[in-house]
């Protein structure tokens, strides 16, 4: 493999592909230089900034609102957090910002699956992400633990000490650390003790009540103390089935689906030792030659968030209308802060549908033409019953891409096309292409070329 | 189960199973098409219908108590039993009803009931237990159980978006809007001149082999869509024209066994009584057709229609005009085959309520295992990855 199929790999497991300028420049860099400014983009990168979005209202003053002003604050939070929704999609299909925060922000989401409404205290949870994503996953957790969103969606504000509530430490195990099979029962009850009075105020700050916190002592995995939820997360930690199960999970996003039993068992190790450094984990993965084996590129679905964010990317893509944005990820059924469940995405195949897959291959060519496209929503007519037609409303670019191909011949752009887009084995041929692409002038022989490169099954592997 | 309920439906369905009714009067032309095998539809009321102002105990004052304003007036219930009735909106389905061809199960829920619609939905489309998250439907676990060869429109669902329900490990439903939108979006002839090639990376193949489906199902779906064309009049509605065009399907002896339908808009937080009735008249109307459609074919004896919602909604009435979101509902089976037409059990218990909220007594998987062992003869408890007792109705 050359050093840039290499940087392009990368840039598509660790961001979201590279745009046509960026892909100018770094196909000749070392793949060593393009690792390291990944991690030196993320550490550089700003916090989001919090919506004010209950202005300077107290505690006190938020449990007064009438109905129709809480109706009026609900409905500009939904604007906020649709503003936050497409102001992340845009950062990730920037590959000059920090494509390895936005991405590993991304799978800390699913992994941390938390339906966020509330644009606050989604602000702060992306933040957390984004402060400790690549650092030690003990911080990210027990950050996480004090969640104020994670904190609701997961009931902790009812687990008090007369009425534990074991949904929040059952998922702390089962779907955030150590994963099924590894703790018993009596452990979720003698965990949901320990957080019992963590809880949030009406501005969504977290809050202590100690009223409601259980003091007494707890045995949990086979330890005893008056554990607080920290300490329940130092236990956790321990364990070498956490580092595994992490291990397994980034290794399934990052590399690949099938697992190298060896190859991760190797990384749980290391990933333990270094006390679950997660920014080092990544960094022995992207600097591994087995990651850019021949098994382990192109051969990942992309996930409806990978592929619009990379066709934002790669044509500079604006969505004149946010609906549209939204609209694309209901239909292709990935939105932002609004995961399935708490186990977040399954991702792989389970993305692909005929409907899903027909939308897929159409989407450029809809993005392009700023199409009309049939859907209906079940969630949404719930409460407006009715079917409309959606719009995508996009203005595409094609420019920078013209840009980088319209000095060459024919062959040498169906060659330079079809090695920028794709990143799966494709038997395509120019001939192929040719008898349904535009002649004439380079312009639209380019722009037809690649109209067509994406509409093929390998553009949704990356 | 109340034994004056028992009676009234035994009754019942002896009297109507002696003369179905289609044969006295309108006796149409054989069905022209030569179907083996049962048929599966499956409706979906999305947003949470809610069922006690469906099904109406009207003899109960404590409903009238509970719902002093939202509660259907005693008069205007439609008095298909002793104590429980139709919403008037259900006029249409009456005849159904009092033929036999319909079984109504009260109560279905499920333990620690999850008020999210997203939740809810998703716990009945997998059919697991409420703290418990499967990424696959029940029908997708059956055809992944059932399909070797079938074709990818084994299970199909009337709309744009496929359905959690309908999504196996490795086989999954089909869905389409209607065969002619499906045949558009996927007349791709760049993408057909290379269809053909092979690909070995499994997830590869596994795109260019839906891809290709797709392409195969469009027209062969497009065809049986012309083959057979209703001679029934169906109302102009959304929900009607897919009832109408599962009907040609069936008729057309589409190779689909499962049909999925959606009907949408039942999360009646205010103003509830207009919104429901028009909703569930829309439901009932498209369904006489449509069971009449079938009975011309000669078709309703291999068919079974079930009709669920996500939840309930709260017994008492809320302060604007609606409900909201509850637990235990009222599922309806639609055939020619019932083995129990009528009511199944009796309704709620007011007096017995859990917080405000009604108690379920059937437990949806029981309608799963039902149906998936005495209607399409599968294996119940290894798609459900547990044994639930069937309900011994179809």
């Amino acid at each position: 493999m050359t050093s840039a199929s290499k940087i392009k790999h990368l840039y598509w497991r660790a961001g979201f592909g590279l745009s046509p300028k960026e892909w100018a420049t770094k196909q000749n860099w070392s793949l060593n230089k393009a690792i390291e400014q990944l991690f030196t983009q993320a550490q550089d990168s700003k916090a989001i900034t919090t919506p004010d979005f209950l202005g300077s209202r107290s505690n006190e003053q938020l449990k007064k609102l009438g109905k129709g002003e809480l109706r009026k604050l609900k409905k500009i939070g939904q604007e906020n957090v649709r503003d936050l929704n497409v102001a992340w999609i845009e950062r990730m299909s920037q590959s000059k910002e920090s494509p390895l925060l936005e991405r590993i922000c991304l799978f800390w989401h699913g992994h941390f699956a938390c339906e966020l409404k509330n644009p606050i205290l989604a602000a702060r949870q992306m933040n957390t992400l984004r402060q400790h994503g690549l650092g030690r996953f003990r911080d990210l957790l027990q950050a996480m633990a004090k969640d104020v969103a994670m904190i609701r969606y997961l009931n902790n504000q009812q687990n008090k000490k007369r009425k534990p509530n074991e949904n929040f430490a059952r998922e702390v195990m089962e779907l955030f650390s150590i994963g099924r099979g590894h703790y018993s029962e009596k452990d979720v009850k003698e965990a949901a003790r320990a957080f019992t009075g963590w809880s949030s105020d009406l501005r969504g700050d977290f809050v202590f009540r100690k009223q409601q916190h259980d003091f007494e002592s707890k045995t949990f995995m086979g330890q005893k103390g008056t554990f607080n939820g920290d300490e329940i997360i130092d236990i956790l930690l321990e364990q070498e089935a956490t580092a595994s199960f992490i291990c397994r999970k980034i290794y399934s996003y990052f590399v690949n689906e099938k697992i190298d039993e060896n190859r991760v068992r190797e990384l749980s190790r290391d990933f333990y030792e270094s006390d679950y450094d997660i920014g080092k984990l990544l960094r022995q993965i992207f600097y591994s030659d087995w990651f850019y084996a021949p098994q382990n590129v192109g051969t990942k679905i992309k996930s409806p968030i990978d592929l619009v964010a990379g066709i934002m990317g790669s044509l500079e893509v604006k969505f004149t209308t946010q609906k549209s944005l939204l609209f694309a990820q209901r239909a292709l059924g990935q939105i932002l802060f609004k995961p399935p469940n708490v186990a977040g995405w399954p991702g792989g195949k389970s993305w692909i549908d005929n409907s899903t897959l027909l939308l897929r291959l159409n989407l450029v060519a809809y993005l392009y033409r700023a199409a009309e496209v049939a859907f209906n929503d079940k969630d949404l007519e719930a409460k407006n019953p009715g079917r409309k037609m959606q719009k995508l409303e996009a203005q595409t670019n094609f420019n920078p891409l013209i840009a980088l191909f319209d000095q060459q011949e024919e062959a040498a752009i169906f060659m330079g096309l079809k090695n920028y887009f794709l990143q799966a084995n494709s038997k395509l041929t120019q001939t192929q292409v040719d008898a349904f692409a535009v002649k004439g002038n380079k312009e639209d022989y380019i722009k037809s070329v690649a109209l067509q490169i994406m509409s093929l099954p390998e553009y949704q592997m990356c | 189960m109340k034994r004056r309920n028992f009676l009234k439906t035994s009754a019942l369905a002896s009297s109507s199973l002696l003369v179905p009714r289609f044969l006295q009067g309108n006796n149409f032309g054989k069905r022209q098409a030569s179907r083996t095998g049962k048929i599966l539809v499956v409706v979906q009321l999305s947003g949470g219908n809610d069922g006690l102002n469906t099904i109406v105990p009207f003899e109960d004052d404590r409903y009238f108590q509970l719902r002093p304003q939202l509660s259907i007036p005693k008069k205007e219930v439609l008095r298909v039993s002793d104590d429980l009735g139709f919403n008037p909106a259900l006029e249409a389905l009456r005849g159904v009803f009092e033929e036999g061809l319909m079984t109504v199960v009260n109560n279905v829920g499920y333990p620690n009931p999850d008020r999210s619609h997203f939740r809810s939905m998703d716990i009945w489309h997998t059919a697991s237990d409420s703290q418990e998250y499967l990424s696959n439907g029940w029908i997708g676990r059956y055809l992944d159980s059932a399909c070797g060869g079938c074709p990818p429109y084994h299970a199909l669902e009337m709309d744009s978006a496929l359905s959690l329900a309908m999504k196996g490990e490795r086989h999954s439903g089909f869905a389409m809007n209607n065969p002619g939108q499906l045949k558009r979006a996927s007349k791709n002839p760049f993408l057909e001149s290379i269809a053909s090639q092979s690909h070995e990376e499994e997830n590869l193949a596994y795109l260019y082999k839906t891809m290709i489906d797709t392409q195969s199902s469009a027209d062969y779906l497009l065809k049986k869509s012309k083959t057979h064309p209703s001679k029934v009049n169906y109302p102009q509605t959304n929900f009607a024209k897919d009832l109408k065009q599962t009907a040609e399907l069936i008729t057309a002896d589409c190779d689909t066994k499962i049909y999925y339908v959606n009907l949408t808009g039942f999360d009646t937080h205010a103003n509830q009584k207009g919104r429901q009735g028009r909703l569930l008249k829309q439901y009932a109307e498209a369904m006489k057709a449509f069971v009449k459609d079938l009975q011309q074919n000669n078709l309703l004896d291999e068919t079974l229609i079930m009709t669920f919602s996500e939840f309930g909604r709260r017994a008492a009435q809320n302060a604007s005009g609606g409900t909201d979101h509850g637990t235990a509902n009222n599922v309806f089976f639609i055939g020619g085959q019932l083995q129990r037409p009528g009511f199944f059990n009796a309704g709620p218990n007011l007096g017995n309520l859990d917080k405000n909220d009604l108690r379920y007594e059937v437990d949806f998987r029981s309608i799963y295992a039902t149906i998936l062992d005495d209607w399409l003869e599968a294996d119940a408890s290894k798609i459900l990855g547990r044994s639930f007792e069937g309900l011994k109705i179809v």
